[in-house]
C-alpha cells in the first residue's frame, strides 16, 4: 500500500495512537470517556444493538460469533488501535458479533453524535481518527481476502478427500459384490452337489433294471432267430436322418410286400444280417412281429445308454464340486479336465474339441477350485468363438511343474486390454451374460497364484487366444 | 389327387428324434413323416416333398441345432410360400423367451412343446395341428375322421356345405 506521502506517519497506527492518547490527556471531555476494560468482561453481545464504538488504547478484546449449531467461533483478537464495534456502529445493524475483554486495560468509548462534536471542535482529531478507521477497515478486508484464499484451499483438499473417500466406498461396494457372488456360487455349488446325489439313485436304478431286463427278456425269447434279432437290436447304432432316408428307400424296394412306412423305417435301421433273418423267416411270422423283437433290443439299449450318459456326469458332476472336502487331494490333474469338459458338455456341443493330454505326474492342488478355473476359461473360449469353432487343450510337464494349455480359434483378446484382463471387474460382456461380473479371469488368477503357479494370456499368430496355467508340482499335501 | 400330407421333424440329437418318430407311428399312414437333423437337411427334404407335389401339414423342429438353429429357420421358412401354411411347433428345452418371442411373431408359430414331452401331449398337439391344417387346405375332409378330431371335422364339414350354395 502506498504510503500518504504528504504526512507519511498516518499510516502508523502506533503513532495515531499516541497522538489520539495525548489529545486525550489534553481534553477532559474526551477524559470522561474512558473506560476500563477488565478481564471477563463483555462490551457488547452478539445481535444487539449497539450505541457506542470503542477504541482500544490498551489490552485485549476478543471477538466470537456463535454458530447455528450453537458452537462458538473466535474470530478475531484486538488490540490497542483497533476499533471494536465498527461495523454496527458504521451500518447501524446489530452487532454480528460478541466481544469479551481478555486483557485488562483502557478504551476510548464514543456515542456517534459525540463522535460528531468531537470532529467539529477538535479537527486535529479529524484525520487521525479517519485514518485509524481506514486503517481498521483495510485490516479487516485484508484477512477477509486472506480467509477467502484459506477456505478455497481447505475446499480443494475437502474435494480431493471426497473423492478418495467415494473411491473407497467403490473398492467396498466391489468387495461386497464379489463376496455375494462367491455366496450364491457356493450355495449353487452345495445345490448342484445335493442334486448329483440325489439323481444318482434313480439314474443307478435305472442302469441296473436295464440290465436286469435284458437278462430275464432272453428267456422270453422262443425261437433262435427272434433271440437273434433281440440280440442284434442291442447292440444296434443309430442311424441320422439321412441315411435313414437314404436306407429307407432301398429298403422300399427290396421288401415291396412291407406297406406300413413305420414298418420300413425300423427295417431301415437294421444290419444286413437281422434283415437276412427277416427275410428268412417272412412266410413263418408276420414282419412286424419280427421287427419288435428287434426294436425292443433296440430300446433296452437306448435306456442303457441313456442311463450311462446319466451316471457319468453325475459322477462327474459331484467330483467336479468336490463340495464335501475342499482341502488338497493328491491327484492328476486330468481327471479334473475330463470332469469339467463332461459337465460343460452341453455348452461344448458344437465346439470342436482337440485333446492333448498328455501324462502328467499327481500334484497336490484344491481339486475344485481349479476346476473353477478350467470351467471359466473353456466358458471364456465358448463366448468367443460365439459357441462354434475349435478349442483345443494340452497337458504337458517339466522337472517340476505341470503346464496346462487352453486355446482357442477365435478373434483373440484385442491387444490394448490383454494386460488388463484379470484385473476385477474389468468385463467385455454386456449385463445378460450369465453370472458375468467380470470376476471369472481374476479370480482365475487368485486361484492359480495361491497354488504357487503363474497364468498368462496371449493371443496366438493363426489367430485366436491361448490361456497357460503353469502348476508347480507339490508331493506332500 | 395323391399328394400326401408330410410331417417333418427336425432334430440332431438320434435318440431324441427316434422318440419323436416313435409316438408319431400311429400317424403315419395318414400323414407320412419325415426327419432331417440340421436346418440345411431340412430344406433338402422339404424341397424333396414340394417337388413330387406333397405338402407338409407339420413341422415338430428342435431350436438347438448345428448351423441355424430351429427358430431362425422357422422364420426363413415363412418366405417360402409352399411351407407358409404348414403348421410350426417348436419342440425344445433351450429356447430363451426371446426366442420363442421372435419364432411367435416372425415364423407364425403354433404351438411350443416343452422337452421333456409326453406321448399323450404330442399326440394332442399333433391332432389340433393337423385337423386346422386340413380345414383350411383340403375340399375332402371325410378320409380323417378317424385319425384327427372328429368333431371339428364335422363342423367344418357342414359349414362348407352351406357356404357352398
Amino acid at each position: 500500500m502506498k504510503s500518504n506521502k504528504h504526512i507519511p506517519w498516518l499510516n502508523d497506527n502506533k503513532t495515531i495512537l499516541r497522538f489520539i492518547r495525548k489529545l486525550i490527556t489534553e481534553l477532559d471531555e474526551l477524559q470522561q470517556q474512558l473506560l476500563e476494560l477488565n478481564e471477563g468482561d463483555v462490551l457488547f453481545t452478539q445481535g444487539e444493538p449497539l450505541e457506542d464504538v470503542y477504541l482500544i488504547l490498551e489490552g485485549e478484546v476478543r471477538l466470537t460469533r456463535t454458530q447455528a449449531d450453537e458452537s462458538d467461533v473466535t474470530l478475531t483478537k484486538l488490540s490497542a488501535g483497533n476499533f471494536v464495534g465498527l461495523i454496527a456502529f458504521t451500518t447501524g445493524e446489530p452487532t454480528l458479533t460478541t466481544a469479551k475483554i481478555m486483557e485488562k486495560g483502557l478504551a476510548l468509548k464514543m456515542k456517534p453524535q459525540q463522535f460528531e462534536q468531537y470532529l467539529s471542535d477538535h479537527p486535529r482529531l479529524q484525520h487521525p481518527l479517519q485514518q485509524l478507521m481506514l486503517n481498521n477497515m483495510i485490516q479487516r478486508y485484508k484477512s477477509n481476502i486472506r480467509l477467502h484464499a484459506k477456505t478455497h484451499l481447505l475446499n480443494k483438499e475437502l474435494g480431493k478427500e471426497r473423492d478418495d473417500l467415494k473411491k473407497a466406498y467403490k473398492r467396498l461396494e466391489e468387495t461386497q459384490q464379489q463376496l455375494i457372488h462367491q455366496e450364491k456360487m457356493a450355495t449353487l455349488g452345495e445345490l448342484v452337489a445335493g442334486f448329483a446325489h440325489e439323481v444318482n439313485n434313480p439314474a443307478s436304478a435305472l442302469l441296473r433294471s436295464a440290465e436286469n431286463l435284458i437278462e430275464i427278456y432272453s428267456t422270453f425269447e422262443e425261437s433262435d432267430s427272434t433271440y437273434k434279432l433281440f440280440k442284434l437290436g442291442l447292440q444296434s447304432v443309430p442311424r441320422d436322418s439321412t441315411q435313414l432316408r437314404k436306407q429307407m428307400l432301398t429298403i422300399e424296394k427290396q421288401f415291396p410286400w412291407v406297406h406300413d412306412r413305420s414298418s420300413v423305417r425300423k427295417l431301415a435301421q437294421m444290419p444286413e444280417n437281422a434283415l437276412e433273418i427277416i427275410r428268412s423267416r417272412r412266410k413263418k411270422q408276420p414282419v412286424e412281429e419280427l421287427i419288435n423283437h428287434f426294436e425292443a433290443g433296440r430300446m433296452i439299449h437306448n435306456i442303457r445308454i441313456a442311463s450311462q450318459r446319466i451316471a457319468n456326469l453325475v459322477k462327474s458332476l459331484k467330483s467336479y464340486s468336490r463340495q464335501d472336502q475342499n482341502k488338497e487331494a493328491y491327484v492328476d490333474i486330468r481327471d479334473g479336465i475330463k470332469d469339467t469338459l463332461l459337465v460343460l458338455s452341453n455348452r461344448l456341443k458344437f465346439v470342436d474339441l482337440s485333446l492333448k493330454l498328455d501324462d502328467i505326474p499327481k500334484t497336490c492342488v484344491q481339486v475344485g477350485d481349479l476346476n473353477q478355473v478350467w470351467t471359466n476359461l473353456l466358458i471364456n473360449a465358448c463366448d468367443a468363438l460365439d459357441d462354434s469353432g475349435k478349442i483345443s487343450i494340452s497337458t504337458a510337464h517339466s522337472e517340476n511343474h505341470i503346464t496346462i494349455e487352453i486355446g482357442d480359434n477365435g478373434p483373440g483378446i484385442p491387444p490394448e486390454i490383454i494386460h488388463r484382463i484379470f484385473e476385477a471387474n474389468f468385463t467385455t460382456k454386456n449385463q445378460g451374460a450369465k453370472f458375468g461380473l467380470g470376476l471369472g479371469l481374476p479370480i482365475s488368477n487368485e486361484i492359480i497364484q495361491q497354488s504357487g503357479g503363474s497364468i498368462k494370456a496371449e493371443n496366438l499368430e493363426a489367430g485366436g487366444a491361448k490361456f497357460t496355467i503353469t502348476l508347480p508340482i507339490i508331493s506332500d499335501c | 389327387m395323391d399328394d400326401k400330407i408330410y410331417i417333418l421333424v427336425v432334430e440332431d440329437e438320434l435318440e431324441v428324434m427316434d422318440a419323436l418318430i416313435k409316438d408319431l407311428e400311429e400317424f403315419e399312414s395318414y400323414f407320412p413323416v419325415e426327419a432331417a437333423n440340421n436346418a440345411d437337411e431340412a430344406r433338402e427334404v422339404i424341397d424333396y416333398i414340394i417337388d413330387h407335389d406333397h405338402k407338409i401339414g407339420l413341422i415338430l423342429c428342435d431350436h438347438v441345432l448345428p448351423g441355424q438353429n430351429g427358430v431362425d429357420l422357422l422364420i426363413d421358412l415363412q418366405n417360402r410360400p409352399e411351407v407358409a401354411k404348414s403348421k410350426k411347433v417348436l419342440v425344445t428345452g433351450q429356447a430363451g423367451h426371446e426366442d420363442t418371442i421372435l419364432a411367435i411373431n416372425k415364423a407364425d408359430l403354433d404351438h411350443y412343446i416343452a422337452k421333456p414331452w409326453t406321448k399323450e401331449d404330442l399326440e394332442k398337439v399333433v391332432v389340433d395341428q393337423l385337423t386346422d391344417y386340413v380345414i383350411n387346405n383340403k375340399k375332402n375332409l371325410l378320409p380323417y375322421m378317424a385319425i384327427l378330431d372328429t368333431e371339428k371335422l364335422s363342423d367344418a364339414i357342414r359349414t362348407n356345405q352351406m357356404t357352398d350354395h
